[in-house]
């Protein structure tokens, strides 16, 4: 018996994780988009652990709309501010939301998901139901009127509230998953020997849906920098204090700004559109090993 | 001679609508960092003048302010008013308070009197009028072919119901105070009288008012000069109007052009009246539309508005010479902005300001001053503005000609003397975070309010908090952003419901053609939005309208000690003058863009083609 398990410990199949990493190395585009990623996310909190946001967002009346220069390397906007300072800390900013909105929804979700599958009938139902509930509002608006009544938020705060409406699509995913997954043989066999049903969805079932989570969060982290973005374009985000992409990016609705003055907002654009390349490409790649089927490696 | 259309000027000063100053909570912690730059500031200051590096500074003088030329028969006309939100709907003179609204009710409804160049009513209106001697009885004559779009003429009982219904206690506009100088206009408001005892109708085109007190401001628009149609509104209560279907809907007017249609908030089509009593406008059509104020200049290029009302200015430098299909006109703007300080609250019950230094943050005067010496307004109009706006000195603008007083000297930009101002008042930086406590040794942090609107907004609102924390003082956004503009003057006050929290705000008023400033400071209005009042100000305000002040140099040294005297009160800080723009397409003709003195009038203004004039 003892020697029976060691046999199948050497030949048991690469882990997930191993299986991920395989296919992200094979995938030459995707490992170029995660290195650029590890790069630009080092950078930008590097860097601005020397910039001083309060310095950035001083509005000098003497160097007002200047062009890139020595002195400002992309330039300053209509308040005289350092874009390029403003970059690194928006990027930072955006990243930062989009990440913890990622790991909030993420969790939480995940948490519903596994419970509403692993359990089942009434509670699944129930649980399901809150589900439709929350999918049919519209929640852009309210985040705008939410945002619109508090009076002052910080990035914590403001990813709480975007997180509060972005948690079902990864909880239906996870749902349907672990409805699948307590049908299986392990899970089954757990259950006849009298393990918990804490210890059947925490030790067993969720290891098994490791791919799947790291791939459906990759997918959000990418959506959540855009909605983030989009946010703070309309107005809804951050005030011109706290820069974002977004707030660099809506400058360009002015038209004077859009025509004469690239560099306030070309630099936001090219940026967004790299990192939102970047994740999804690695995004993509883990999908694909996740996915036996359309494996590469 | 030369006349002016009356239309949207009012004799007390209304506020206008514009851009203000943003805020924003920018890090303490640099305060101490800064502060130590205030002598390099200081020094740097010598050097504004010769600096010209970037941007060309543009003067107000170089712009005229209309346009004439030979206009095509009939030719439709669009309309930009420049606006980041919609305008309110009450379309009606008696009713509106925001400035959007007058200007869409400008096209299709007109006062009964004109006024001349120095404001003071002529002949050439639509009603003519005799006074007596005293100067307190004036005798009106409707012209007979004055009618409402209707058909209905305009009769001497449409005016006197106008003013009963402004008199009226139930009415919920702003202008009472326009009424109340006509005698029993207060026993009526109070229900003591069944009518306004100085309303006489003499016959069905005359009538007689009689004013308490013969003052300068009667002849400078001291008169309610715009009818209500009695035959639509006698059987609407007076509560009602504003909201009713006649004044949202279906408005009527006596003005050149009729309102066809209205899509609330956003346009309105007007056509021509052929029946106007002038003559027949040139046009055929006009419409109206409100624009971004980021989108005006694509809009003007496309030819999508042939003319907007006021120009962003801060955009001029940047379209100066790319913009060839329109002809930009300029003016001394009768409005300029100001910092204002809440020095108390609005008694509803009585109708009066209620005053409280004690519990009022920035109640004390040298606190006032210092914030005053600590913003630099000359960079301010250089640089955001291109000149095109310049420092403001006392709260009569210069574009009252007579009564501005260049004499006066005034804070400007000078930290050093902020400085010591509030040493001396006992504001010392206690627990040495670069930010100083008030005289008892409290945290001070003042709450800022101001409202979005065009570009600079924010930038501006930035630059103040970081002027007054260079000096010492900690300013923070009230909800740490701007506020929309009918928010922020909700807030403010506009409805006597202050909020409490807001100790300083930026803002911006028009002034109106009288340069009586009762409408704006008086003990008794709810537009006295800082809630400051004291008895030296009310006497001068008092004396400004008096008998005596029928004698122009009396008046003058009146207003001078006035002006005077808020620049040592400091219950708001002037900061700048301004400009006002209006580019029209180059097909448009005969367009004025003065309310004073205008030689072309609205019914004239035509178009030389049928489709605009395209770069």
């Amino acid at each position: 018996m003892e020697a029976n398990t060691a046999k199948i410990a050497e030949q048991k199949s690469p882990s997930s994780l191993n299986i991920l990493l395989r296919e992200l190395v094979r995938d030459k585009l995707a490992l170029v988009s995660l290195i650029f990623l590890i790069l630009i996310t080092a950078f930008v909190f590097g860097i601005s652990l020397f910039l001083n946001q309060a310095e950035i967002v001083t509005v000098d009346l003497f160097a007002i709309n200047e062009p890139p220069s020595d002195q400002f390397i992309l330039g300053t906007d209509y308040g005289g501010r350092d874009v390029f300072g403003q970059l690194i800390i928006g990027t930072r900013n955006s990243l930062a939301i989009g990440f913890l909105v990622t790991v909030i929804s993420g969790v939480f979700g995940i948490a519903f998901g596994v419970v509403s599958g692993y359990f089942g009938g009434h509670i699944d139902n129930f649980m399901m139901r809150i589900i439709d509930f929350f999918m049919v509002l519209p929640f852009l608006m309210i985040i705008i009127v939410f945002v619109t009544m508090t009076p002052s938020y910080d990035i914590f705060t403001f990813a709480v509230i975007m997180a509060a409406f972005n948690w079902m699509g990864i909880a239906r995913l996870i749902r349907s998953k672990a409805l699948q997954e307590k049908e299986l043989d392990y899970a089954q066999a757990s259950k006849t020997l009298g393990s918990s049903n804490f210890s059947i969805i925490f030790k067993q079932v969720l290891p098994n849906i490791t791919s799947l989570i790291i791939v459906t969060m990759t997918l959000n982290l990418a959506q959540n920098i855009g909605i983030e973005s989009g946010l703070s374009f309309l107005g809804f985000g951050f005030p011109e204090d706290t820069p974002s992409l977004g707030t660099l990016l809506a400058y360009a609705t002015n038209p004077q700004t859009l025509e004469f003055r690239w560099w306030i907002w070309v630099p936001a654009a090219v940026l967004i559109l790299l990192l939102m390349l970047s994740v999804r490409n690695v995004g993509e790649a883990l999908r694909r090993a996740a996915d036996a089927r359309q494996r590469r490696g | 001679m030369s006349k002016a259309k009356f239309s949207k000027l009012l004799f007390a000063m209304m506020l206008v609508l514009l851009l203000v100053l943003a805020a924003c909570s920018g890090g303490s912690d640099d305060a101490e960092g800064d502060g130590g730059g205030d002598s390099g500031d200081s020094g740097s200051e010598e050097n504004n003048d010769s600096e010209e590096a970037d941007g060309e500074i543009y003067d107000i003088a170089d712009f005229s302010p209309s346009k004439e030329g030979e206009a095509m028969d009939g030719g439709e006309l669009n309309f930009g008013l420049v606006s980041d939100t919609v305008f309110a709907g009450t379309l009606n003179f008696n009713f509106y308070s925001d400035v959007y609204d007058s200007e869409v009710i400008d096209w299709f409804d007109e006062a009964l009197l004109e006024v001349d160049d120095t404001f003071t009513y002529t002949q050439e209106g639509a009603a003519q009028f005799e006074v007596n001697e005293e100067g307190n009885e004036f005798t009106f004559t409707i012209r007979d072919e004055v009618n409402w779009h209707d058909g209905e003429p305009v009769t001497a009982e449409d005016w006197a119901f106008a003013i009963e219904v402004i008199a009226d206690p139930d009415y919920d506009g702003p202008r009472y105070g326009d009424v109340v100088n006509l005698v029993g206009a207060e026993e009526y408001h109070d229900g003591e009288a069944d009518s306004i005892e100085g309303l006489e109708i003499i016959d069905d085109k005359t009538l007689k008012m009689t004013f308490k007190q013969a003052t300068p401001s009667l002849l400078s628009g001291g008169i309610w000069s715009y009818a209500l149609p009695k035959h639509i509104f006698e059987d609407i209560p007076v509560a009602d109007m504003s909201s009713s279907d006649a004044v949202r809907e279906n408005p009527i007017g006596i003005g050149p052009f009729k309102v066809e249609s209205i899509t609330p908030g956003e346009s309105v089509t007007y056509t021509k009246n052929e029946d106007y009593w002038r003559g027949e406008p040139s046009l055929d059509k006009v419409t109206l539309k409100v624009i971004a104020p980021q989108t005006v200049v694509q809009a003007l290029e496309t030819g999508e508005v042939d003319m907007v009302d006021s120009f962003p200015t801060d955009q001029y430098p940047d379209v100066v010479d790319s913009l060839t299909n329109v002809d930009f006109l300029g003016r001394l703007d009768r409005s300029y902005s100001y910092v204002g300080f809440k020095l108390g609250t609005w008694d509803d019950e009585n109708g009066k300001v209620d005053m409280d230094l004690e519990n009022s943050k920035v109640g004390d005067v040298e606190l006032r001053r210092a914030m005053w010496y600590a913003v630099d307004n000359d960079a301010v109009g250089e640089r955001f503005y291109n000149g095109l706006r310049w420092n403001a000195t006392t709260l009569m603008p210069s574009f009252y000609e007579i009564y501005h007083d260049d004499s006066i000297e005034t804070p400007t930009y000078d930290p050093d003397m902020a400085n010591q101002i509030l040493d001396e008042a006992g504001y010392e930086d206690v627990d040495g975070d670069g930010i100083r406590e008030n005289p008892d040794g409290e945290e001070l942090v003042l709450n800022y309010a101001t409202m979005e609107g065009g570009d600079t907004a924010e930038p501006l609102a930035n630059y103040y908090i970081q002027s007054w924390e260079q000096v010492g003082i900690k300013v923070e956004k009230i909800d740490g952003r701007l506020l929309e503009f009918n928010d922020f003057y909700d807030r403010i006050g506009q409805q006597g419901n202050d909020d409490p929290d807001i100790d300083v705000y930026s803002a911006a008023w028009s002034v109106g053609t009288d340069v009586d400033p009762t409408g704006l400071w008086g003990p008794n209005v709810i537009y006295n939005f800082t809630r400051w009042e004291d008895e030296e100000n009310t006497r001068l305000l008092e004396e400004g309208v008096s008998p005596e002040a029928m004698d122009l140099e009396y008046r003058q040294e009146v207003y001078s000690e006035w002006q005077e005297y808020m620049v040592e009160q400091v219950p708001v800080f002037p900061t700048v003058y301004r400009a006002e723009l209006a580019p029209v397409n180059e097909r448009v003709v005969n367009w004025d863009i003065r309310q004073e003195g205008q030689e072309i009038l609205r019914y004239e203004v035509g178009v030389t083609q049928d489709e605009p004039v395209l770069p």
